[in-house]
């Protein structure tokens, strides 16, 4: 059984899950009737954030440039729930939105979507990793020719 | 110079543009899908979202197919797409040290500490065009990367790369500012000489590449400039974008971008105001694009050490953005025709006899 992540972490790692992940979870969640009604807070809007950066000669703060995101807020019993993802698609973000109110929630779709959490986080992970093996196969240590 | 208003040709400006967009969607090659240009040309698409200013991976891809391959058109495509945007938040300030690096490399020294990390790379290869036969190169192309096995111990990628070290104590002037100064916003404010190094670090950030690395090659084979300039250390990898949970305040990372990041140093040759010392530069910009990252970090050191002029400042500042200068060389090609009459007008009434000559 997974472990219920934190709020912040769930919603890193719904804004991290595909498309084909949370669109179809939360579609049968909200057919099943599982999910009450929900009201939606702030529809999903595309937008974008500053990227703030602190570079190291000074330790000052500059503006590398803006990422493209889609945002979204719901409700669900009273509960709200938000999503942020990279990207335009506005049906994930609300499919989000929707997933972090009904976790936050603590009703029975919980684990479901606990679950759901942890194979994202442990696909990322996994590639993760697996990029690092590559990048680290790659370390050389220069020769002095005396 | 004023410009006078024309109308007409409507028909043929829309036969013009039935034949553009038979050029770019016509003809007998397949249809060229997004994730074509992003997963084959993925070094332009990074071009054309730095230089937009968007990180935004799909619609770069579109600007590309779309302008045929123009990466500033398709940049300034992306740039106008943005300014139709909302801003939804300012990120939390992310630090050099949370880059997770997938290539490191330190000219300035020849072991650092966590070694050097080449990445992936064709430094090292003979730049010799591949003309191997298609169906050898297909066959021979390699497969994805494979997560690794399920079940296996997961290797996190090491967070104690550090950042190469500045020079040994003592040699670097210290730069830091304590006062912490709200960055300069140069979407929303012109950028002229006198703001703030903030203001400089976006705008080379966004800069067009081929623009930035012939300024840096131009002012950096200058005599005056003579001393060698080294890089620190050059690194690719991902940076978060993190932002405050709305609801809990604490942060939260909703997406990541790469980026390239350079430092470099030069001996300061004069012996005032302090020629025991380096001075240091800093570069950092979207995606993969090292070029520009090290000129970057070149030219910022430059301008902070042409301290009596703002005449290099100036040209960082207003003579690098690729928008700026592909719509400026576009409104050459909209009729001028009146400028021209009056000009002609005028030097024919200066070339034409004077009629009191003579009397």
């Amino acid at each position: 059984m997974s472990s219920t992540p934190t709020r912040e972490r769930r919603c890193e790692l719904l804004a991290a899950a595909a498309h084909e992940e949370i669109v179809p979870l939360a579609e049968r969640l909200l057919a099943d009737g599982a999910l009450p009604e929900p009201t939606v807070l702030k529809s999903p809007e595309t937008g974008m954030v500053v990227l703030q950066v602190r570079e190291p000669v000074e330790e000052t703060r500059f503006y590398l440039g803006e990422v493209l995101v889609t945002e979204c807020s719901v409700e669900v019993a009273g509960v709200p729930g938000w999503c942020m993802r990279p990207g335009d698609d506005r049906v994930a973000a609300l499919s989000g939105a929707l997933l972090d109110a009904l976790a936050a929630a603590g009703g029975p779709a919980t684990a479901e979507i606990d679950a759901l959490c942890a194979a994202v986080a442990e696909r990322h992970a996994s590639q993760d990793a697996a990029e690092w093996a590559d990048v680290t196969a790659t370390t050389v240590v220069f020769e002095e020719l005396t | 110079m004023g410009y006078s208003g024309v109308r007409g040709g409507q028909e043929a400006i829309a036969a013009a543009e039935r034949l553009a967009r038979r050029d770019r969607l016509g003809g007998t090659s397949r249809w060229l899908e997004l994730d074509q240009v992003t997963g084959r040309l993925g070094l332009a698409v990074d071009r054309v979202m730095g230089e937009a200013g968007l990180w935004a991976p799909e619609l770069a891809a579109r600007a590309i197919r779309q302008s045929r391959g123009d990466l500033l058109e398709a940049a300034q495509l992306l740039r106008a797409h943005r300014s139709t945007l909302p801003r939804l938040a300012y990120s939390s300030p992310v630090p050099a040290v949370a880059l997770r690096p997938v290539r490191r490399i330190a000219p300035a020294y020849r072991n650092p500490p966590g070694g050097q990390v080449l990445g992936a790379t064709d430094d090292y290869t003979p730049r010799i065009l591949d003309l191997t036969d298609e169906d050898t190169a297909r066959a021979t192309a390699p497969p994805p990367r494979r997560p690794a096995t399920a079940g296996a111990p997961v290797v996190a990628p090491d967070p104690t790369v550090p950042p190469v070290g500045l020079p040994p104590a003592g040699l670097l002037a210290d730069r830091r500012d304590p006062a912490d100064p709200d960055p300069f916003d140069i979407t929303r404010a012109p950028a002229r000489p006198g703001v703030p190094r903030s203001a400089r670090l976006t705008a080379m950030a966004r800069a067009e590449t081929g623009s930035l690395t012939h300024l840096w090659y131009l002012v950096t084979q200058a005599p005056r400039n003579a001393q060698p300039e080294i890089p620190l250390e050059l690194r690719r990898g991902h940076l978060p974008l993190r932002i405050e949970h709305p609801f809990t305040g604490s942060p939260v990372t909703v997406a990541g971008v790469r980026v390239s990041e350079a430092r470099t140093v030069r001996p300061d040759a004069r012996p005032h105001p302090d020629g025991s010392r380096f001075d240091i530069g800093y570069g950092l910009c979207l995606g993969d694009n090292e070029a520009k990252a090290l000129a970057m970090a070149g030219l910022d050191l430059l301008v902070h050490r042409d301290k009596t002029t703002n005449r290099l400042e100036q040209r960082v500042l207003t003579a690098l953005d690729g928008p700026e200068l592909a719509g400026y060389l576009e409104h050459l090609k909209l009729p001028h025709y009146v400028d021209f009459r009056s000009i002609v007008d005028r030097l024919r009434a200066l070339q034409a006899p004077d009629p009191e000559e003579g009397l």
